[in-house]
Parts: structure tokens; sequence; C-alpha cells
């Protein structure tokens, strides 16, 4: 072992989440020497990122509401196992600012911001403000809620984006493209708004397109150093929500990004915060950049800037939060070759990316030069509608973007996922995709290109139709071989079953 | 050798010439369709006469069906043409967390019956046809498993 090292900068640390960024967490936790205790609910109490860890401690059974989003269950944890700080990972409560105040007042360290930044940055509209006032372009649109008297809204120019001043992850947000369709956009925005966020304020934003949407990854100190680690393009996205990231962008030339990053660093100048934490713009055709949002917390992306500057975003927010300044390394850190992150969504992509359900079977991921496979699963595991459908992240780093390409198109097809329709056959798609290939792509993709019709390529249909139809001759033809596959509750028989009642 | 006949999306479709499986793992499905020089990850899933392939990520049903089976098919399917009452069933599982109809009322194919969440996401029942609600076997706030009766259309 290492003599040289400082100290580890806790000896435990409370992973108050689950899946994979529970168990990225963890990880980092064991590099730094740290002692690793996990939470679950009911539901999880044999989960991965629970015996990854050193111990954990039950929270309650499996709504989020009452394991993972209960503050007291989870303060109440970390007290019990002698945890000294406590890691919110991204979701449940990672932006709650009575979350980050309750973990304070019961003498322990946050691994975050303070929570007067998560509550001035959690309202969009009042960020918006702040970004405006520091001389950040914004996206046109309103600063103030959205009354009962929307009819000016003309001329802001249609389509508009009514979006949850309290949002996140896409929801509470409506497209509108007439006057006539605003009063029932408005209505159920704030009433998914409200339900979502228990906060029912709806503001406006000019529905920018084409554009892309480019973010850039900070990192900030106790003590003012602030290192801004690239970009981040995530302009493959449905419902608004990413399913693609790439750094660098494809999309913006060397004089953009320099003024992303001027934007970035006057917006992060409005807040206290040491952490980790990303900065959202869009991007028109123009060039133009327009400020979205600032996020004081870890990215599901994050792995993407971790594969191109080579640094650990999770291990530095846990040693900033124990006060250390960050490094002259970080700070001048740049970023080498390309990276490219996909995530793999237990949903249907042919069926507008629908939720699906069920026992993932096999679980074959792909390994070898350049890749990062970031899971939360692994075989057998029965996905909870209670949690969110991410199954894993596979990130790909190569010398360049048509290498990343080439390396993810490989990793890709040495994956596969059993049990239930996952995402894969999307993004196996958009590897060969040419507006993907060629970087000139935007937020519109998936809606352009990747159209609702999915009839199935005659040479395909041939294809399954020689695997069924080889597989049941195996079973027939040599029963209590290697290759039967009998019904004494083999992976084939019992899916077989299942997938026959689904119909 | 029985004669087995394939279909995919309801279409009879034929063997690709020169594919052949190789199988990995039979317990977990796991195979590579070979043809010369050429080979291609595959995942085969099920039993009798179902199947589903995993085709470069794409989940593909197959029915490979025996004459017996066949004949046993058609029968069942020309008796169980719709026409009496019909219940309809959660397509994922979820929290209910709002039912829009209830007993009595006529609903236009399409219009949405309920909602049910899954992963954080809210999805609505549609009415696969026009007809009254019989009655409704749920609601808001229960939790139901895939394939659970939600309520009866007469």
């Amino acid at each position: 072992m290492r003599t040289d090292r400082t100290p580890p900068p806790f000896e435990r640390v409370l992973v108050a989440n689950r899946g994979e960024i529970a168990i990225r967490v963890i990880r980092a936790c064991r590099e730094l020497l740290i002692s690793p205790i996990a939470v679950h609910s009911d539901a999880d109490a044999g989960a991965l990122h629970v015996r990854l860890a050193d111990a954990s401690q039950r929270i309650g059974p499996p709504p989020a509401t009452e394991s993972y989003l209960s503050i007291d269950a989870i303060i109440q944890a970390a007290l019990r196992s002698g945890a000294q700080a406590i890691h919110p990972g991204y979701g449940f409560l990672s932006e709650n600012a009575d979350f980050a105040r309750a973990v304070e007042s019961a003498g322990l360290v946050f691994i975050g911001p303070p929570a007067e930044t998560l509550e001035s940055l959690g309202n969009k509209l009042a960020a918006r403000r702040a970004a405006k006032e520091a001389g950040v372009p914004i996206v046109p649109g309103t600063t103030v809620a959205l009354g009962g008297d929307w009819n000016d809204l003309g001329a802001l120019g249609f389509p508009l984006m009514l979006k949850a001043a309290a949002g996140g992850g896409g929801r509470g947000m409506r497209r509108v493209d007439t006057p006539d369709e605003v009063g029932v956009a408005l209505d159920a925005a704030r009433r998914e708004a409200l339900s979502a966020f228990g906060d029912g304020t709806i503001y406006v934003e000019r529905l920018l397109a084409p554009a892309r949407h480019v973010e850039v990854q900070l990192l900030g100190d106790r003590h003012g150093g602030l290192a801004v680690l690239g970009e981040r393009d995530c302009s493959v996205q449905r419902r608004h929500q990413k399913l693609v990231e790439e750094s660098p962008s494809p999309g913006v030339e060397t004089a953009t990004r320099d003024a992303l990053f001027a934007s970035a660093r006057r917006v992060a100048g409005t807040v206290d915060f040491h952490n980790a934490a990303t900065v959202e713009f869009l991007v028109d055709a123009d060039q133009r950049h327009y400020f979205l949002e600032m996020n004081t917390r870890l990215q599901v992306e994050h792995g993407v800037t971790e594969m191109v500057t080579g640094l650990d975003l999770v291990a530095w927010q846990i040693r900033v939060a124990a006060g250390e300044p960050l490094s002259r390394s970080v700070l001048d850190a740049t970023g080498r070759g390309h990276a490219i992150e996909v995530r793999l969504y237990a949903e249907d992509p042919y069926d507008d990316f629908r939720p699906t359900a069920g026992r993932v079977t096999a679980w074959q991921m792909p390994a070898g030069p350049g890749i990062r496979v970031d899971a939360g699963i692994e075989a057998n595991t029965e996905l909870r509608p209670e949690y969110d459908p991410l199954l894993a992240k596979l990130l790909v780093h190569a010398e360049d973007r048509a290498g990343a390409i080439d390396r993810l198109r490989r990793a890709l097809d040495e994956t596969l996922i059993g049990g239930l329709q996952t995402d894969a056959g999307f993004l196996r798609w958009l590897v060969d995709d040419e507006a993907f290939i060629s970087g000139r792509y935007d937020t519109r993709l998936i809606a352009d290109r990747w159209s609702g019709d999915h009839d199935l390529a005659d040479g395909d249909a041939a294809l399954a139709a020689t695997a069924a139809l080889a597989a049941r001759h195996a079973r027939t033809s040599n029963p209590g071989g290697p290759a039967d596959l009998g019904d004494d509750g083999s992976a084939w028989g019992r899916l077989g079953r299942r997938e026959a009642l689904r119909g | 050798m029985t004669d087995y006949q394939v279909r995919v999306a309801g279409a009879r479709v034929a063997a690709s010439d020169g594919w052949r499986l190789e199988i990995v793992d039979a317990r977990l499905g796991i195979g590579r369709l070979v043809n010369g020089l050429a080979s291609l990850p595959v995942l085969v899933e099920g039993d009798g006469s179902e199947w589903v392939v995993t085709l470069r990520g794409r989940r593909i049903p197959v029915t490979v069906r025996s004459w017996r089976e066949r004949i046993l098919a058609d029968a069942e399917s020309t008796a169980g043409a719709q026409v009496g009452p019909i219940a309809v069933k959660a397509t994922l599982p979820g929290l209910i967390v709002a039912v829009a109809v209830s007993a009595g009322e006529e609903v236009t194919e399409g219009a949405p019956l309920l909602t049910i969440e899954a992963m954080k996401m809210q999805n609505e029942v549609l009415s696969p046809r026009a007809g009254r609600v019989i009655d409704v076997t749920v609601e808001a706030g229960q939790v139901v498993a895939t394939g659970a009766p939600l309520l009866r259309l007469e």
C-alpha cells in the first residue's frame, strides 16, 4: 500500500442511493480507503450495491417515498452506522435542500453544495433570472411565473415550451404549437409538476429548434477553486431525457466552446458551491448559446468527462467535501480523445420508448480496450416498477470520434440482454445512422429519424426464424443432452411461457 | 423431422439459407448464427411453439408450430373471435394513479380509461374498443402486476 498518500477524507461514508450510481460511489470510497455503507429498501435487500458495501442499513418498504426519499430514515441510518458523511448520488434526495440541512444539523457532512445553493438553483425560474443578471444569455421567454393571463404569449412566437419551475428530468414540460393549445397543456404541465415536485409553478421558453443540448462540467472546492472540465453533448433525447452523451461536442466550434465555458463560470459565480456541477445550455444553428439550468450534483453522464479527462469526479466530490482544495492537475485538466456514453434502459424503442419490466435473464456486457460499463444489475435481477428503468451505462473512449463510434458498435454487438426489451436495438441503429455519424444532429434526431415505423427487415425476420426453428429442433431431437432446454425451469422454458402470456 | 411452420409478426417466414444456430449457453439461450465466415450473436428464449429471438438488440417474437399445433391454434382463433365482454388488462406493472371511468359509462375506442405509473412515467391505458364499462376492478393507489384485470367492457 502507498505510504505517501494523504489520510482518507472520511472513515465511513453512507451512500444514500441504489443501483448503478450507488455502486459507482461505493467504488470511489473503496479507492479512497473509505468504508462504504449502503442503504436499501425491502425490495433491494439482496441487491448488488448492498453486497458491494461493507454494511447496509434497511431504510423502509419498497416505495421510494418511504425509503430512498425518506430524509429521517437516511439520517438515522447514517448515525447508526457511524458514517461521517452522506453521498446522495443523483436523483432521490441529491438536490433536496431540506435533506442537505438535515444532514448538517445531524453533525454530518453533506457531499454536495450548501442547502441555500440547492434552494436557489432548484427553482429554475430564479436560476434563469440570476443567469440573466450575470450577463449570460437565456432562452427567450418569461422570467416570472405564468399566471392566468397568458394571452400575450403570442409575442414570444410559437412553438413554445411550458416548463416547471421546480422541474427536472423532463417532467412538467409541454410543447405548445398554437395559442389554442396553451390552456390544456398548461393544465397538464401544472398537474404533472404538482404531483412530481409539489410545486405547480410554470414558466415559458421559446422552443429553439434546431438546437443542441450542451452542458459544461464544473468542479468547485471550498477555497474558491473552480475547474472547467469540458463539455458534453446530450442532444440525443426522448421525452426531453438524455439517452446518449458525448465529449467533446461534435457540434460546437472553438469560439462557441470558449463562450460556453465563460458563461458557465459566470453562472457558477452566482452561487456558493463546492461539488461537481453542470451548467446546461442550448446551442442554436448559428452557434449562439442560451442558459437552461445549473445542477450542483453528480450527473448520470459524469463518466463521459471522466474518460476524456482521466479524473475521478466522484472521488473529488468526496475530497472537496472534506475540505481538500482542488489540485493543480484538476484545475489545469484538459481532454484527450473522444468519449461516448449510451444508456441501456428497460424501454421499448419500437413502442415509443415505453417502460418494460420483468426479470433480466441473460446479461452479457462488453469488455476490452476503451470500454466502461456502470451497471446496477446483474443476471437474474427482477426490475422494480418503483425505481428508475436505467439498467446500465455503456461508455467508450477512443482516440477520436470515428474511433469511438466504431468501438461503440463493437461493444453493442457484444452486448446481450435477455428477458425484456431494452433500448439496445435503438442504440445499435444509432451508431450506423448517417446524422449521428456525421455529428450534425440536434435534439430532434429521435423524432425525425427514428420514425414510428419499425417494420422488421425481411432479412432479420428470416434470421430470427432460423434461430427459433433451430432452437426448437435442438430441444426436440436431443432430449437429455446439453441442448435439452426442457421444462425443468430453464431460462428458455420459463421465458417462453411468460412472453406467450403477455401476448 | 417434424415439419414446422414459422411465423414472424403474423407472416410465414422461411429460414435463411445457409445460416445455422450454434448454441453457446443453452440455459441462458445465448447462441450465434453462423454462415460461412459471417456470424451474429443471438439470444433465443422460449419453448414449445413460442420463442423470442433477440437480434441486434431487438426482441422478435417467433412462433414455431407443428402441424398439430397449427390445427389447435386455428380452432382457438375461430372460437375466440371477440364478441362478448372483454377484460382490459395491465400491459405493464405499476401503480394505478388515476381511474378516468366508472361502471356504466360509455367509452369510445381509444378513450383514456386509467393511468398506470411505472418507472416514474405515467402511462394511459386506452380503450381497445367502444362499449360500456361493466365494472372497474382496481382503484387509484393500488399496485398491479402485468396481466392483472383492470376493468371489463361490454
